[in-house]
């Protein structure tokens, strides 16, 4: 689908160049003399590009801009605004008000489609929907022999392609970044820079590199391939060859290029804005009129307050400072100009009409990047400003491939640090999971293999004790039975170590679990026991919590049990189960009566086999606490004890209500 | 009830003892053969290899089941069991050192009838023998046909 473009401007001449020169390059046009008719067109019709006049008769084109932006139909448009280079303040308005370029009137027709079809680029690229500009291949054809670059270009247009042509490698460069074409051929003598730097300089380019590029040699040239292709050229033919030959290869590099899309960033190698700052009217023109003819565009201001102005709305890549100007002087502007950060790096040459060493040594120390006598040749002055736009791009180019290598090189690093860091954790997961199998593993195998012999050793004790009782003498019986409760014990001890480590490994379940119904079964679970025990079960009713209900159930069979056994050699045994509230937490407790400890020992309560009481005293395996110490763990809480030699004890402990703690 | 056999599926010889005694000492009179593998079990039930001379209908009224095997494991016999028509509604009692729970479960899910840990206290094992033959051979009342 063709661009269409609104052309607003009262003067007939102007309307008429511009829409054939846009219905030459394939756009679909509507002229319109007024700002009421194009008011009118916008309505019914949406419009992709608007070149705007600044002066209308009917309407100021600034506020017609506002007025533009603000209709759906256009709001998305490309603008380009033309007025005559008197109005300074229009063109820092019409920047401000979202114009996307500015060209000074008399305007060159070429730059003007040009700079419209690498603005609608830049909105194709951000916006899909946008129509592109049509799409004939267009080929570029950079040689200075007019006879083989006609031959070229009519074997070429005979093929079916639009043919642009350039005589010099700059201004190859410059076509090759406004017009964009498909593929470029390129003579490797060039009256500026050769062609093999032209290729190495598009290469560089960012917008422009993937462009394909044909590298023409003579005949006599040695090496030419390598040549080409060191230089960074698709291929290369000589002059010599048969024209044929390089309308196939030329088809052949378009075919493979057609399958890429054609990235599109601001190129480097654009049409150069010159901003030229000088008192004299007569002077600007004049100068405006020479640098345009060498294919620059160029913005005119008359004095040091205008230049600042513009500078702040316009990206310029040139700017010529005439030194004496009235108001604001050449030397405080420039100073001014070098302090504004974005446009500091922009080259700056001074311009002066005194022979004078000294005004020369100003301008420089202002910042100048240059100095130039306005009676000098104009040549010397052109000469001079490409060398600075030059400069300037080499070290665009420069500062683009380090900040490409660097932000590559961060990526490089941040990619492998990502990799090595996730590499790391896969292994500790592997070397964790494997871990834990070796601890399923071993505790199934102890689980199984281990108990077996004791059931032996008890077993056969028991048998000896039974089949031959009237044949051994009581001590003979006591050792059996001492061989007997040593085999279980050790029976126990496994027991209680395989439910510490199953405790510590088990996925946690969290359930709403009433711990008061647990309290009561544990209790007459444990009065229901064998023996003439008596203990009194105090139970706080209605505690609940968010918990495993089987690890929850193993801390209260182990601390009722502990309180149960620790009572034994009192009186009245009571043993109590409640909560209360601490600092706005819930603190369980299972206090009992009995023996008690000395708190000095507390904080070994709560580790696998520390036992404050003789096995004489007190039964037990030193497991329990460490079991309950585990499981409280796992479920973010805190376990305590506390107590006092014949007092009795009490062990509290928190549950975590979140479902943090215990992540795995 | 004496007629009926229990089959004892058992690799160490100390338990095998242990358990006859077991079932001596709380007048189990019943006979037990004894299987010292998984594929010896298998054999003795479907009569074949080192059983292949047995009349393959007498059935015992009981088997009890150790888990750690050699050859076969006790899992793999009693899924074998349960996957065959002949001795579907056999009922088996896995008696096991362990009572790790993966083996409860995976035991019960094959269709074992009921899980007994072995006590290391013998005085234990010999009430829990006798509470197996009271139930099995005496008050459960097995299908008609097997």
């Amino acid at each position: 689908m063709p661009a269409t473009v609104l052309v607003l401007d009262d003067s007939l001449t102007v309307r008429m160049d511009l829409v054939e020169a846009f219905d030459a390059a394939g756009c679909h046009t509507i002229p319109c003399g007024t700002a009421a008719e194009a008011r009118e067109a916008l309505q019914s019709e949406k419009v992709d590009v608007i070149i705007l006049d600044v002066l209308l008769p009917d309407a100021d084109g600034v506020e017609f801009l506002r007025e533009v932006r603000a209709m759906p139909s256009s709001a998305g448009a490309v603008v380009l605004m033309l007025s005559t280079e008197a109005q300074v303040r229009d063109r820092v308005r019409g920047m401000q008000t979202g114009a996307d370029e500015y060209v000074g009137k008399p305007y060159v027709t070429g730059y003007v489609i040009s700079r419209t079809q690498e603005l609608l680029r830049a909105r194709v690229a951000a916006n899909a929907t946008v129509p592109t500009v049509p799409t004939v291949p267009t080929v570029l054809i950079i040689d200075d022999s007019a006879t083989f670059r006609e031959a070229l270009r009519s074997a070429c247009e005979g093929a079916g392609y639009q043919v642009l042509v350039a005589q010099t490698g700059d201004e190859g460069l410059r076509i090759a970044a406004s017009q964009r074409p498909a593929a470029i051929v390129v003579d490797g003598v060039l009256p500026d820079i050769d062609g093999g730097t032209v290729i190495r300089r598009l290469r560089l380019d960012a917008a422009l590199r993937g462009t394909p590029c044909l590298l023409l040699t003579g005949s006599d040239v040695r090496g030419a391939e390598l040549q080409a292709l060191d230089a960074g050229a698709d291929g290369f033919f000589r002059k010599e060859d048969d024209v044929a030959v390089v309308l196939a290869r030329l088809a052949a590099l378009l075919r493979v290029r057609a399958v890429g899309t054609s990235e599109d960033t601001r190129s480097l190698l654009g049409p150069k804005k010159i901003l030229a700052v000088d008192d004299s009217l007569t002077y600007l023109n004049e100068l405006a009129g020479l640098l345009r003819s060498e294919g620059y565009d160029v913005v005119m201001a008359h004095s040091g307050e205008e230049a600042l102005e513009l500078v702040a709305a316009q990206a310029v890549d040139c700017i010529l400072l005439d030194l004496l100007m009235p108001g604001l002087g050449g030397d405080e502007t420039c100073r001014r100009i070098k302090a504004v950060p974005l446009v500091r790096d922009v080259p700056l040459i001074m311009l002066t009409a005194l022979e004078d060493s000294a005004a020369m040594i100003d301008a420089l120390s202002a910042g100048a990047d240059d100095y130039i006598q306005k009676s000098s040749d104009f040549e010397v002055l052109t000469a001079r400003v490409r060398a600075q736009i030059r400069r300037k791009q080499f070290e665009d180019e420069n500062r683009r491939i380090r900040e490409e290598l660097l932000s590559k090189e961060i990526e490089t690093l941040a990619a492998r640090a990502a990799a090595e860091l996730a590499e790391t954790r896969a292994a500790l997961v592997d070397e964790l999971e494997r871990k834990n199998q070796e601890l399923e593993a071993f505790s199934y195998s102890v689980s199984h293999d281990l108990r077996a012999p004791l059931r032996s050793i008890d077993g056969f004790s028991q048998a000896l004790l039974e089949d031959y009782e009237g044949r051994l003498d009581d001590t003979a019986s006591d050792y059996l039975r001492r061989v007997r409760a040593a085999a279980q014990r050790m029976g126990e001890l496994i027991d209680d170590l395989l439910e510490l480590s199953q405790v510590g490994r088990a996925e946690l379940h969290r359930d709403l679990v009433n711990l008061s119904a647990v309290a009561e079964s544990v209790a007459a679970d444990l009065s229901g026991r064998v023996g003439d025990r008596h203990v009194k079960f105090v139970v706080q009713p209605g505690l609940e919590v968010h918990a495993d209900s089987r690890l929850m159930r193993a801390v209260l069979e182990n601390l009722l049990g502990n309180a149960w056994k620790f009572t034994s050699k009192v009186q009245s045994a009571v043993v109590e189960f409640g909560a209360e509230d601490r600092d706005g937490a819930t603190v369980y407790f299972v206090r009992d009566n009995g023996s008690g400890f000395d708190m000095k020992y507390a904080d070994k309560l709560f580790s696998p086999f520390q036992r404050l009481h003789s096995e004489a005293e007190f039964p037990g395996t030193g497991i329990g606490l460490a079991t309950v110490h585990r499981i409280v763990d796992r479920h973010g809480g805190r376990v305590w004890a506390s107590g006092a030699v014949g007092q009795g004890a009490t062990v509290s402990f928190t549950i975590s209500s979140s479902r943090t703690g215990d992540a795995a | 009830m004496s007629g009926q056999l229990i089959l004892l599926v058992e690799d160490r010889p100390d338990d095998v003892e242990l358990t006859l005694r077991a079932f001596g000492k709380s007048n189990v009179t019943n006979e037990i053969v004894i299987a010292w593998d998984g594929e010896e079990a298998l054999d003795y039930l479907f009569a074949t290899g080192s059983h292949s001379g047995r009349d393959p209908s007498l059935m015992p009224a009981l088997v009890l089941l150790d888990l750690k095997l050699p050859k076969v494991d006790g899992l793999d016999v009693l899924r074998r069991i349960r996957d065959d028509e002949r001795t579907r509604r056999l009922p088996v009692v896995v008696l096991t050192s362990s009572n790790e729970e993966i083996d409860v479960i995976t035991s019960y899910d094959l269709g074992a009838n009921s899980f007994v840990r072995k006590p290391v206290d013998f005085v234990q094992f010999i009430e829990a023998a006798r509470q197996l033959g009271l139930y099995w051979l005496v008050l459960n009342e097995p299908p008609k046909i097997p």
